[in-house]
């Protein structure tokens, strides 16, 4: 089920309804289980048995890493719940991508070896419950918190269907203790929870499926050379719609918990007014970013040993991270990029002895400051060519034509699409940096109730008027 | 504002949303607007589930625009007792859902394709069909909701039309002049291409009363026609392999105890001499149904269907579509053997 379709809304209706009943708080987690269940299985029901396998195997685990003083004991139970986690994980998002790299090392090494394609289907959000899973056991291991103890409690926090399909990836300390007593929504977090609702939605149907998807198909789908002007806006139409498809995935996600009376974390945080990489990570995607750092770059040593350790952690977390994404090599590019900009932006502070970025700001020049931050853009439309074209051929074929590299071009994008992305990728830009150091619902609560009302007005017509519902979010393959 | 809850904007944006909908609904009674239906993939999905009804009571329709307006489903329905499942697709060759179908081991009734020889005989059947067939085969019970919740919701307002009435709908019709060298897809008045729940399409009384709008529409013909001009004709061995391939549909169809029949719609003056001229009748029409083994209709053959006038040379008006509609089904009960529940002509 995904938040722009009628079909969520009558679910959500009935789930709210359902929780504002005077039940007992039991009876209202186990509505929330079941309705989990249920948004989850309205794809693919049988994968829900993955799902329960995997709540079912780590809450088990978990309790005896916690519990279980014996060193050896206690590495073979990581070691076993690591292989069940990750190897579903393999199997169904990187099956046919290690064969297919398998097949191609034996062929090139002479043997004549072609197997039948696998048909793999991908189940919704493997890559993000699977995280959301993982953190708990390897929390247990390292006794960084005590386990959950209840199972229904536990399900839940695995389960619970704003965050399970496409993030935010919750801790457990995060999401637990809430379901450790009775929740109702305020009349605050009500409003506020359909105020980012309504927000999120006009994100993903408005902006990033009405205005920049089919400038961004087109430009990513063909196969002619293009002129700059066509390539540069196709990938800033790409930069505007997987940030439409997946913050206002987020701001739904976050919405619809706080309707009920949870509080999710934050996954966005104006990333196109970052200054630098490492401001960009700390914006975009938080929750992944904040995963990978604290279950991938500080396991593997961090900033503690050295500088060549810091920069072989730096590219190994964003290869990874890259690999997340999707089973092919593009992806992992992707990541390098991201890991080669960490490296030069660290080789520059290093050498400055003093931090970039933020400080530009504070220090009162703003204009330098909003410069760096659009170089910082600019730098990461490129490492977007990677991430969306499905082949390296595309890939260097768009590079190409956005430096001007092609001999005969051939223009591609109407005056329509141009002039949209015209509007909606620069207002995106200046929006996050002026937005940049505050938060969406504290501007709102700041403004004219009659402005908030007028704006909000605006947006749900312009969702009506664009009559694009039920589209799969961008991240949902991932 | 103060710090308290964002009730007050709620309350705001609520009245605002309803007094502009309810406006905007209204503007659009009083303009004669009919309800409207999304012809995306679920409502193809839809009806694509139902060509397992029972054979004797159902016939199931593939092709482009031309049948989606010729054929007037509640007369069929009417006069035949039978179920009229429309799977065509304007603009695209049905050469995908036949192959769709033929592959499809429950599927054993009844199909009549209708053949544009410009589209059936392309090697560029359209994104369309591929995205239907792949949307039907995937679909989720979600998504199957969806579309229930959304037929309920676009049977009753008018303003949910999302090829005429959408924000992309009404930027497009605008014609913004495009920059030299970039393919501009033509838009359609949307008097032109209402469509029913049946998937059956016609023509408003404005488009019929307004010759500029089917002036445009000729137009766009005339535009599409200019493209192909001066392309070289289709190899031979191309057209043998597209009706190779029709071939090996068909049979497997007629192996389960399907049956397939052809028939060519009608089009009228520049239109039908263009195509003559394109696609001779000996070297398309007639070699299919020879290599096929297949029945066909063909409106020239028939004095009841060839007197149609299409308004814009390519369709039926929906008052001609019933007449045809009502020939179409006499001849096929009384030539060519099928048989209805009913036969009320």
């Amino acid at each position: 089920m995904v938040f722009n379709s009628y079909t969520f809304f009558a679910f959500f209706a009935v789930i709210l309804a359902l929780h504002h009943l005077p039940l007992s708080w039991k009876t209202k987690k186990v509505n929330l289980l079941l309705a989990s269940y249920i948004f989850y299985a309205a794809w693919n029901p049988p994968f829900i048995l993955l799902l329960w396998l995997s709540t079912v195997v780590d809450f088990y685990v978990g309790r005896a890493l916690y519990t279980q003083e014996n060193p050896y004991k206690k590495k073979l139970l990581l070691v076993i719940s690591l292989i069940g986690n990750l190897g579903m994980l393999c199997f169904f998002k990187y099956g046919t991508f290690l064969l297919d790299n398998f097949v191609l090392l034996v062929n090139a090494m002479g043997m004549d070896y072609h197997p039948a394609k696998p048909n793999i289907i991908l189940p919704a959000g493997i890559s993000f419950y699977t995280f959301t899973t993982l953190c708990y056991t390897i929390d247990m291991y390292q006794k960084k918190s005590e386990p959950v103890k209840s199972m229904l409690d536990f399900s839940l926090f695995v389960t619970f269907f704003p965050h399970l399909v496409a993030g935010p990836i919750v801790r457990p300390p995060q999401l637990v203790p809430q379901f450790e007593s009775p929740r109702m929504a305020t009349t605050k977090q009500m409003m506020d929870g359909l105020f980012l609702l309504s927000l999120g939605l006009f994100m993903k149907v408005v902006l990033a499926d009405g205005m920049l998807a089919k400038s961004a198909d087109d430009v990513f789908g063909t196969n002619d050379l293009l002129p700059a002007l066509d390539a540069w806006a196709g990938v800033l139409a790409f930069s505007g719609q997987i940030f439409f498809d997946f913050a206002g995935y987020s701001t739904c996600a976050v919405g619809v918990a706080l309707c009920l009376g949870f509080v999710l974390p934050q996954n966005f945080n104006y990333p196109y007014a970052a200054i630098g990489f490492s401001d960009f990570w700390r914006r975009w995607h938080i929750t992944l970013s904040a995963w990978l750092r604290d279950y991938l770059y500080i396991p593997l040593g961090g900033n503690r040993h050295g500088l060549r350790r810091t920069y072989f952690a730096l590219m190994v977390t964003m290869l990874l991270g890259g690999l997340w994404h999707g089973a092919n090599w593009t992806f992992v590019v992707w990541g390098g990029l991201h890991g080669l900009y960490l490296w030069v932006e660290k080789f520059i502070r290093d050498q400055r002895e003093a931090s970039a970025g933020g400080d530009l700001v504070a220090r009162g020049n703003p204009w330098l400051g909003f410069f760096y931050a659009f170089l910082t853009f600019m730098l990461v439309n490129i490492t977007w060519v990677f991430f969306r074209s499905g082949t390296f051929e595309k890939a260097w074929q768009l590079l190409q034509s956005m430096f001007g590299m092609t001999p005969e071009p051939k223009a591609l994008l109407t005056s329509l699409a141009l002039l949209k992305i015209a509007v909606v990728i620069p207002a995106m830009v200046i929006a996050h940096w002026l937005m940049r150091n505050t938060k969406v619902l504290d501007v709102a609560h700041k403004l004219s109730w009659w402005m908030v009302g007028v704006i909000w007005s605006a947006m749900i017509l312009l969702l009506i008027w664009t009559q694009e519902s039920g589209s799969s979010f961008i991240y949902f393959q991932f | 504002m103060s710090e308290n809850n964002l009730a007050k904007p709620a309350i705001l944006m609520a009245i605002i949303v309803s007094i502009v909908v309810i406006t905007w609904e209204f503007t659009l009674r009083n303009k004669g607007n009919k309800i409207a239906y999304d012809d995306g993939p679920p409502l193809w999905a839809n009806k694509r589930a139902m060509v397992y009804e029972p054979s004797d009571k159902t016939v199931v329709f593939i092709g482009s625009s031309r049948i989606k307006y010729d054929l007037d489903i509640p007369t069929w329905e009417s006069i035949t007792g039978c179920h009229a499942v429309q799977l065509a697709i304007e603009g695209s060759s049905p050469r995908p859902i036949l192959e769709d179908l033929a592959n499809d081991p429950n599927f054993k009734g009844r199909l009549i394709v209708d053949i544009t020889e410009g589209l059936f005989f392309s090697t560029r059947s359209g994104n369309r069909p591929k995205e239907n067939i792949e949307y039907f085969h995937g679909q989720t019970p979600a998504q199957k909701a969806g579309f229930w919740l959304n037929g309920l919701l676009e049977s009753q307002l008018l303003l949910l039309d999302v090829e005429n009435l959408s924000l992309n709908a009404q930027l497009e019709a605008l014609e913004i002049p495009s920059r030299n060298g970039v393919f501009m897809a033509p838009v359609f008045p949307s008097d032109f291409q209402q469509n029913t729940y049946e998937r059956q399409m016609y023509m408003t009384d404005r488009f019929l009363a307004d010759t500029n709008l089917q002036y445009r529409v000729k137009g766009i013909w005339a535009f599409f026609a200019a493209g192909r001009k001066g392309a070289p004709p289709m190899p031979a061995e191309e057209l043998t392999a597209i009706i190779e391939s029709v071939k090996v549909a068909t049979d497997k169809i007629k192996a389960r105890g399907g049956e397939v029949l052809f028939v060519r719609t009608p089009s009228s003056n520049t239109m039908l001499a263009g195509e003559n001229m394109a696609f001779p009748r000996e070297t398309h029409w007639e070699r299919l149904l020879a290599a096929t083994n297949c029945q066909g209709i063909h409106f020239a053959d028939y004095p009841a269907l060839d007197h149609f006038v299409c308004p814009e040379l390519s369709h039926l008006s929906q008052q001609d579509a019933i007449v045809f509609t009502r020939h179409l089904a006499q001849i096929l009960a009384r030539e060519k053997g099928w048989k209805f529940p009913s036969t009320s002509f």
